[in-house]
């Protein structure tokens, strides 16, 4: 699968622009991080990843083809989207017809939801929970909740918007368990995050987006190194990463490991 | 030791629905002016022991509960949430709670509490001037609180807690929807409001935070008290991690370093000391 947008321009109806010219080719099965600060247009960008939105000026091709030729409905079965706010997504009495909705809407055979729900809930930890009803659940597990239904359609490339918000240790861990279950499965992830020890521990592309724009694009040791440009655009490093640039480490590190390293290096100079 | 503002004594809670208890005897004291973390991980019972201090517990969620909550000499379960928020300012996890949905505007729903409390209207326009440039939400003071953006929301429901001047502020994992920088600018505010006298109760998983704001930690495991300490002990403890909670990067720096004999500091939890505990590692290789 390859996203690509060229020169995407948006502004939404009530004025003001929030994407201001977006180059960008994501593909392939690598994960992909987007930080930056809240109104840096994150949100509004990834929403042209599947037509929620549509481009004020410029392209979004989906494997080549223009996102215009298709619904968003139709595009679903592509690109899955994981809302911010599950409250935004559920909408059902059960966490199991939540589950269950999207499949039936697209005709999937009964025999293949059975076998998806297994898998599902067990990867997003509800399959205990499946006949509770979503309002009951905790906002963590209703963000696994919203992943699962997403995940059910089985689309190329899933996109998370803020999946470690509320999230703790453990929920951390189930998300970069989901990540990797979905990158062996050949699919592609893009995850919005504020959190920087998350985006790190699993991401080896970070974008970073500050005003409409992408302002740095590459490895995560790379992206980090730029201090300057990062401050500008309010994202500061994971906390470990500081300490070694403010202790004058050369290398970038995000691992108490890998900072142990960086400094038996500058010990033997 | 100072005066204690709020203790908990012996307190245990079952919601209605639920078959397990959300906290099982849990006795602590804060004293004035003090900033209280509680950590632990989802569904530890953090948000029903904040929901117990600001005497939403028993008073708005219905369940079994035995012990006390004492704020300020007065028993929460046997006054009323009126008489409490004279004293208690809460702020939501989720900050679309917090709103009265009476307000038509950002302005009115600042104004709101003050307004219950027959604050006079010249009064209550210059507290919500002040307030709203301390948020950076003047801007937005005409808009309807629905139309925000989380992030907005977060701000509003922090300058409806603080403009009713509270002696002590509750604050359940109140930035989540906030970007890392945005919830440094608010966690400064708190700060100085804590530096003024406040006393701060946080339940946060922010670890790097918690451990440069508390000055005391409540470690919560599936509902019990599982440690209560200052943060270098809470920290340097190396079991810490098994109650599922996390530990700040500079610890695991810290330990990595004694493990090797290169530093013979004590476990450092900011960044500060953290980076010239480093610079004194490299500094002395140098020498030699």
């Amino acid at each position: 699968m390859q996203i690509e947008l060229k020169n995407l321009h948006y502004s939404y109806p009530s004025g003001g622009e929030v994407l201001k010219g977006i180059n960008l080719v994501i593909g392939g099965t690598e994960p992909v991080a987007i930080i930056g600060q809240n109104g840096a247009g994150k949100t509004t960008a990834v929403k042209h990843f599947n037509g929620i939105l549509r481009p004020t000026s410029g392209e979004v091709l989906i494997n080549g083809e223009n996102i215009e030729t298709r619904s968003t409905a139709q595009w679903s079965k592509k690109v899955g989207y994981v809302f911010q706010n599950p409250d935004d997504q559920l909408f059902l009495e059960s966490v199991r017809k939540e589950f269950e909705f999207g499949p039936r809407q697209i005709k999937m055979p009964e025999k293949e939801i059975k076998r998806r729900n297994e898998w599902v809930a067990e990867l997003v930890g509800m399959s205990e929970k499946l006949d509770m009803h979503p309002f009951d659940l905790t906002p963590s597990e209703k963000k696994f909740c919203t992943i699962g239904a997403v995940l059910m359609m089985d689309p190329d490339v899933l996109i998370f918007d803020e999946p470690t918000c509320g999230q703790d240790v453990q929920g951390n861990h189930r998300l970069l368990s989901i990540i990797k279950a979905l990158k062996e499965r050949g699919k592609l992830c893009i995850t919005i995050s504020h959190d920087m020890k998350f985006v790190v521990s699993s991401f080896r592309r970070i974008i970073v987006m500050c005003g409409g724009e992408v302002i740095l694009d590459g490895r995560a040791e790379e992206v980090f190194a730029q201090t300057e440009i990062l401050k500008k655009s309010f994202v500061a490093p994971p906390p470990v990463t500081k300490v070694a640039q403010g202790a004058g480490l050369k290398k970038t590190v995000f691992t108490t490991e890998a900072f142990m390293e960086a400094l038996e290096d500058e010990r033997k100079v | 030791m100072g005066r204690i503002i709020l203790e908990v004594k012996d307190f245990s809670f079952k919601y209605r629905q639920t078959k397990q208890k959300a906290l099982k005897n849990i006795s602590f004291q804060v004293e004035e002016g003090n900033f209280f973390c509680v950590i632990g991980a989802n569904g530890s019972g953090k948000s029903t022991l904040c929901s117990a201090l600001a005497g939403l517990i028993p008073h708005y969620f219905t369940g079994k509960m035995s012990g006390r909550v004492i704020v300020d000499g007065i028993s929460a379960g046997e006054s009323t949430i009126a008489e409490l928020s004279q004293k208690i300012g809460f702020v939501f996890q989720n900050p679309f709670n917090q709103l009265s949905y009476t307000a038509g505007t950002v302005a009115e729903e600042l104004a709101y509490g003050l307004g219950n409390r027959g604050v006079s209207r010249r009064m209550m326009m210059e507290k919500v001037e002040f307030v709203s440039k301390l948020m950076r939400i003047d801007h937005i003071l005409d808009k309807n609180p629905l139309e925000l953006s989380g992030g907005q929301v977060q701000r509003v429901a922090f300058g409806s807690a603080f403009i009713m001047e509270p002696e002590i502020l509750v604050l359940d994992e109140c930035t989540t929807q906030l970007d890392p920088a945005g919830s440094e600018e608010i966690f400064d505010i708190v700060k100085e409001l804590n530096k003024k006298g406040v006393t701060v109760i946080m339940a946060d998983h922010d670890m790097e935070r918690v451990a440069r704001c508390a000055d005391k930690i409540l470690v919560l495991e599936k509902g019990r008290a599982a440690a209560l300490d200052e943060p270098k002990k809470i920290f340097g403890d190396p079991e810490i991690m098994q109650h599922g909670v996390g530990i700040p990067d500079y610890v695991e720096i810290t330990r990595a370093l004694k493990e090797k004999q290169y530093t013979d500091r004590d476990i450092e939890i900011a960044e500060g000391p953290a980076i010239e505990m480093v610079r004194e590692v490299l500094d002395r290789c140098k020498l030699n």
